[in-house]
């Protein structure tokens, strides 16, 4: 097209468009006159015109998931590409299989291109640290970072399975195994916090059911970590990661803890239970009222006013729902666990008696080896038995921490039970010389009290935590 | 020249590394970021907004044909099928029908043989996210002809790109 058929097309073209739309044609034809060449133009222009819709109405925009991808049958290392099967925060996770040990597993990588950026390499380094500190059985292990031909690699445990998002889409699940689901997320959730690891993207579709039934949730660490500033080039109206089950502080960008992931099991929970998204259009479905309390909680805006973490969660849903601060009652009376619960409150009362007698030790030896003497017997007595106090308290009112609580404060109590019959049997010796009384009551607990920490306390916890058996311990193992 | 479209790279390059899938970044907001950089750090080469933008637009164009070619070199590489995290959320990213920006840049070149300011034009638009008005400013022309040369080269490129499909079909 020559320069002027150009500028008659233009002019038809623009004379056109300023008419109605019903008008348009006819008014070419009398624009174009004989000119059949520029009518046949300007009309499939216009055509194009009326169907164009919004065509590059949008600005043009980077799509930032065409990162580099290795095909699959593509070796890495002694890794074998099989498929794709996700992306992360800046990388692309593939189903793959170690030729070396014979065995499936799942591959995180940072393709060379951004490998190269030192920050992010530190990134997925912490990232994988992070996750490599939680052991759970509902949680995919770690096996390596490796760095194989310019890619960094995260090698970790392939878990073969469903997501939960298409157990949902299928019409989900009953109350029953809702529970069961929430509760291993919960474990999850607990492990990961206390390993200081958070989630930050739980949703249905990191919870995976393997065809054995269990529950893992995966992308720990694989979930995105802030970075400052990584938040404010959203464009409104594209939805950012996975809103839906962001908690309200991590929508905004602050800073996040494991309130936030919290947040994101009530809403999982909830999905599970209801079938429907908290935040779903579609008419309010009701929550089971036994589950309703936990779930409110887990959705408070304030994340002071939610759960702690996920330890807290497990404790929550372990509590029979329908009557949770019961379990005072349930231990049995004469049950091997009541005997153990017994026997802590016992010794605690003793230990706390025996000051007196210990006092009146160190008024009658008197001088620095008396004082010494009371001094040790009192540090034996505040640790021993306040700590079987906080053991016994925990046996009754949060069971579900007693075997952690337990085994943190086991040494530390024993320690204080030899100083305290130690101290009290030397504190009998010195007396003894002249007061016998005193001497006999001070000697006589000493060695009732090994007697009772040595054998009987063995005893009643032998029989009390031998197993999951006893009355309490069954309701949830 | 160089310097805006290196500029724009490194910014394109750092924001798509950390971003998620789903997530789109706008060509308009590397723009801007560009010239507030280059503009406190160069203020006397770049003190002239509207000549930046006609710079950058460019730029900007040639950066998301590169990725495009990469992109399509890489699908003949034998990339498998993917499936993204996204494809697989409820509710997927609400994103615009995909451009073919090779057929497009073509398009463009060739529109730009006939007439230069229609080409400019959507170079800004497009490529930037320019207004029309906007757009008016850097071209030192009126809304009114932006407007109407706007209409005509959509048209004309829509055009185009329909034909090559058909011709490939």
């Amino acid at each position: 097209m020559n320069a002027d058929q150009w500028a008659r097309l233009k002019e038809v073209f623009a004379g056109a468009l300023a008419q109605p739309v019903a008008s348009r044609d006819a008014w070419l034809q009398q624009a174009c006159g004989d000119d059949t060449e520029l009518l046949k133009e300007a009309e499939a222009l216009l055509r194009a015109h009326e169907t164009a819709g919004d065509f590059l109405e949008q600005p043009a925009a980077f799509d930032p998931s065409d990162l580099d991808t290795l095909a699959e049958g593509t070796t890495l290392g002694s890794y074998r590409i099989l498929r794709e099967i996700g992306r992360g925060g800046m990388g692309v996770v593939y189903h793959a299989y170690d030729t070396d040990l014979e065995r499936d597993v799942a591959l995180k990588t940072l393709p060379p291109a951004l490998a190269n950026n030192s920050q992010l390499r530190e990134r997925q380094r912490r990232e994988a640290l992070a996750a490599a500190r939680i052991k759970d059985a509902h949680v995919a292990t770690v096996y390596a970072l490796a760095e194989i031909d310019g890619h960094m690699v995260m090698v970790s445990e392939f878990v073969e399975g469903e997501t939960l998002r298409s157990v949902l889409n299928r019409g989900g699940v009953g109350a029953g195994r809702a529970h069961e689901i929430a509760r291993s997320i919960a474990v999850a959730l607990a492990a990961a916090h206390e390993a200081g690891v958070i989630h930050r993207d739980l949703k249905p579709e990191n919870v995976i059911l393997t065809p054995k039934g269990l529950i893992k949730v995966i992308d720990f660490g694989i979930a995105h970590i802030e970075t400052p500033g990584a938040d404010r080039i959203t464009i409104p109206g594209v939805p950012l990661g996975t809103p839906a089950y962001m908690a309200p502080e991590q929508l905004r960008g602050g800073s996040v803890t494991s309130r936030a992931d919290v947040y994101a099991f009530g809403v999982v929970f909830r999905e599970l239970l209801t079938g429907r998204h908290p935040l779903s259009r579609q008419d309010p479905a009701a929550v089971p009222p036994r589950f309703a309390g936990i779930i409110a909680r887990c959705l408070k805006l304030d994340p002071d006013e939610r759960y702690e973490s996920g330890r807290e969660l497990v404790t929550a849903l372990s509590s029979d729902a329908s009557a949770p601060i019961v379990s005072y009652e349930r231990t049995l009376v004469g049950s091997p666990r009541w005997w153990w619960e017994f026997h802590q409150a016992a010794a605690a009362t003793v230990y706390w008696i025996m000051t007196w007698p210990a006092w009146t030790g160190r008024q009658i030896i008197g001088g620095a080896t008396g004082r010494a003497l009371f001094i040790a017997t009192l540090i034996g007595v505040i640790v021993a038995a306040n700590l079987r106090l906080h053991l016994w308290f925990t046996s009754r009112f949060t069971p579900s921490e007693l075997r952690r609580a337990r085994r943190r404060e086991g040494t530390w109590i024993r320690a204080a039970d030899w100083l305290f019959v130690a101290s009290l049997a030397v504190t009998g010796v010195f007396v003894g010389e002249d007061r016998s009384p005193v001497a006999i009551v001070l000697l006589a607990v000493a060695v009732g009290a090994t007697i009772a920490f040595l054998i009987i306390e063995r005893s009643t916890a032998r029989a009390a935590f031998r197993n999951s058996a006893t009355p309490r311990e069954l309701r949830h193992p | 020249m160089p310097l805006v479209y290196d500029e724009l790279r490194r910014l394109a390059a750092r924001y798509i590394s950390r971003e998620r899938p789903g997530q789109t970044l706008q060509a308009t907001a590397l723009v801007n970021e560009a010239y507030v950089r280059l503009a406190s750090e160069r203020p006397r080469e770049f003190a002239n907004k509207t000549h930046f933008l006609a710079i950058a637009a460019l730029s900007m164009r040639q950066i998301l044909v590169q990725r495009a070619r990469a992109k399509k070199a890489e699908k003949r590489g034998g990339a498998p099928h993917r499936i993204t995290l996204d494809d697989r959320n409820l509710d997927g990213a609400n994103l615009p029908p995909a451009i073919d920006m090779l057929a497009l840049d073509e398009a463009l070149t060739r529109l730009e043989a006939q007439d230069a300011e229609m080409a400019r034009i959507v170079e800004l638009r497009y490529f930037v996210g320019l207004t029309v008005e906007e757009t008016a400013d850097v071209l030192e022309s009126s809304p009114a002809t932006v407007k109407r040369h706007w209409a005509m080269a959509r048209a004309w490129l829509k055009q185009a790109l329909d034909s090559d499909v058909h011709a490939s079909e």
